[in-house]
């Protein structure tokens, strides 16, 4: 059952044992475990329920629709860079590119030396429950028919320098190459939360309830025993509807790493760790443009990758479509020289570099904006021109005629690849990127003591005995892989052990 | 200043500039449907692009006062400033035109989209 919280006018009291806050990749992995132990399930999900139907090839009704404030979300520092997040039922899993990636076993074993977390992840485990979220989610390699040619481009990059690339494993069934990943698959081809896991929850009696905000969490003594207030949203501006739901056996924050910080502060939750450590993977992109036309509308969103410095270098390149505004919005010039530019679109590919950055910033704020403070280090921004500058071979090894790098201090095109390595010394301010990130971890993180983090080897929070952290606000550090599937592994770990917990 | 931004006739195709394109229309929606710091931005950078370019190349505000060259020459500078926050408040300008030009069913079709079997605003298709 679906509770729209706008419609609500009266106050609710009712009970679950289970209260999940976020629906996206965690909360429903979380919901797809419970449900199978217990029907008494709420997930409860701040923005509304929105079906392939209702998804618009538009990219403003879209962004109002299916984004945290319309993609207006800001991390300041030197550099004000967007942090995209989705906002509806199924989360960020709506209007990502469905990409899979187990956690990297170098990553793991970093967490197992420097966090002692080996024995409570165990790696073994995880993989289990990786299968089990392949299977089920139909993850596989992104086929040759849907690669389209912004990333059967790259795969010739990746012949021509002889460097690892390859398709990316996707979560999709029958996806047909629409390019339209960002917006919400039309056909519903893309394997959400929205469509697959959070229906399977719903089938066994979970209820999900929609644009309704945790306010806070009731906390008594050592225990969380309540969801206290929601805020929920209506057209004519904001009311308050009061709702209190009373939890016996556990709540489950899988709230982002950006707005599980908020909601904990709010429900008396102290550690010096909220909100602490923010990791994240900035990401910056350049456009090739070839003699022949690309079509970067036709073909996976996202379904190519190089993760041939993921190691050494920290990044990892990937290929992105862009709906024909963003795509518009990001080529230089004004008046005849814009235009010029856009006449160009069916003939540009865009590749983006995805930095797995040492930086750590801090998510701050108690009410209903989170205070998102972030800088890339210096040695980032050396790890971005690099990989900015690998990108830009690659365009050219595919046979791009120019690229513009969008860096401002260098040429608005680079003609000859010789001269790939102006992006490689590109600046190095912030500033002269144009940034987005997706990918965020670390402000709960887990620590076997209360002292060194958020939450125990059991996701729970630290002196709270039934109050779990379930997303990737738990994570030590970052990935450099996108992290849906080890998000989602580690929220299932997490659902068994609270499924599992002796009352 | 809009037409400054993306003139008509500049190009066989898409051959529509931004006002062709329905930004006025785009312009009254969006200041009723966007997120307050999205409004308080293109409200900024509007006023940004109206008196403060003229004043990068030396000439006196408003922008209106000039003609087309001197209008685009104004927001090239304030393209290329090196102040950050006039660069951030162009760029917002530009994301919003680009909402609504990159929106426009005609401007699709000259620039290739693909046809959408759900686009009520399709023009032609199999």
């Amino acid at each position: 059952m679906i509770v729209d919280g706008e419609r609500q006018m009266r106050p609710i009291e009712e009970s679950f044992d289970y209260v999940i806050v976020g629906s996206g990749a965690a909360g429903a992995t979380a919901a797809r475990v419970l449900s199978d132990a217990s029907s008494s399930i709420a997930v409860v999900e701040e923005g509304p329920a929105v079906n392939a139907a209702q998804f618009e090839d538009r990219t403003f009704p879209s962004l109002r629709r299916l984004y945290r404030d319309m993609g207006a979300q800001v991390a300041r520092g030197r550099a004000l860079i967007p942090v995209l997040q989705g906002r509806c039922l199924g989360g960020s899993t709506v209007v990502n590119s469905a990409i899979m990636w187990r956690l990297p076993e170098d990553v793991w074993a970093s967490w197992d030396r420097d966090h002692s977390l080996g024995s409570a992840l165990p790696l073994r485990e995880l993989h289990r429950h990786w299968d089990q979220i392949e299977e089920e989610l139909s993850v596989g390699s992104t086929p040759r028919e849907v690669w389209g040619g912004n990333n059967s481009l790259m795969e010739r990059a990746g012949r021509v320098m002889g460097i690892s690339a390859g398709p990316m494993r996707r979560a999709v069934r029958d996806c047909r190459g629409s390019a339209r990943c960002q917006t919400g698959c039309p056909f519903d081809a893309k394997q959400s939360m929205a469509v697959t896991y959070l229906p399977h929850a719903e089938r066994r009696g979970a209820t999900l309830f929609t644009r309704a905000r945790v306010d806070r969490l009731g906390l008594k003594g050592d225990r969380a025993v309540a969801v206290e207030r929601w805020l929920a949203e209506a057209p004519a501006g904001r009311r308050y509807v009061r709702l209190r739901l009373h939890v016996p056996k556990a709540v489950a924050v899988a709230a982002s790493a950006i707005h599980a910080p908020g909601l904990l502060r709010r429900s008396g939750v102290r550690s010096p760790h909220i909100g602490a450590h923010l990791q994240v993977h900035p990401g910056a992109s350049l456009i090739g443009v070839f003699d022949q036309p690309v079509d970067m509308w036709v073909g996976a969103t996202q379904g190519f990758e190089s993760d041939q410095h993921r190691r050494d270098g920290r990044f990892k390149i990937e290929s992105v479509s862009l709906s024909p505004e963003m795509l518009i919005a990001r080529l230089p010039g004004i008046g005849p020289r814009w235009a010029r530019n856009i006449t160009q679109a069916s003939h540009m590919a865009m590749w983006a570099v995805d930095l797995r950055a040492e930086a750590e910033g801090r998510v701050g704020g108690r009410g209903d904006r989170a205070l998102i403070r972030y800088g890339p280090s210096p040695r980032d921004m050396a790890n971005l021109r690099a990989g900015l500058r690998f990108t830009a071979e690659m365009l050219f090894a595919a046979g791009a005629r120019e690229v513009l790098p969008g860096i401002h201090g260098l040429p608005e095109r680079i003609t000859r690849p010789g001269d790939a390595g102006l992006i490689g010394s590109g600046p190095d301010d912030p500033r002269a990127y144009a940034f987005a990130i997706s990918h965020m971890f670390g402000t709960a993180r887990m620590a076997r003591r209360g002292e060194a983090g958020v939450v125990g080897p059991d996701f729970a929070v630290h002196g709270v005995d039934n109050l779990f952290v379930v997303d990737s606000s738990v994570f030590p550090t970052n990935t450099g892989v996108n992290p849906q599937l080890s998000i989602m592994g580690l929220a299932m770990h997490a659902a068994n052990g609270i499924r599992d917990r002796k009352a | 200043m809009v037409d400054t931004l993306l003139p008509e006739g500049v190009q066989p195709a898409p051959s529509r500039g931004a006002l062709e394109a329905g930004w006025e229309e785009f312009h009254r929606a969006f200041e009723r449907q966007a997120v307050g710091r999205l409004r308080l931005g293109l409200r900024a950078a509007l006023f940004v692009a109206i008196w403060v370019a003229p004043v990068l190349i030396g000439r006196v505000p408003p922008i209106t006062l000039y003609g087309r060259e001197t209008r685009e020459r104004a927001l090239e500078a304030l393209e290329r400033s090196r102040v950050y926050a006039l660069r951030q408040l162009f760029g917002l300008l530009k994301l919003t035109v680009a909402l609504c030009y990159g929106a426009d069913p005609e401007v699709r079709q000259a620039i290739g989209y693909p046809f959408q079997h759900d686009d009520p605003h399709r023009v032609g298709g199999p």
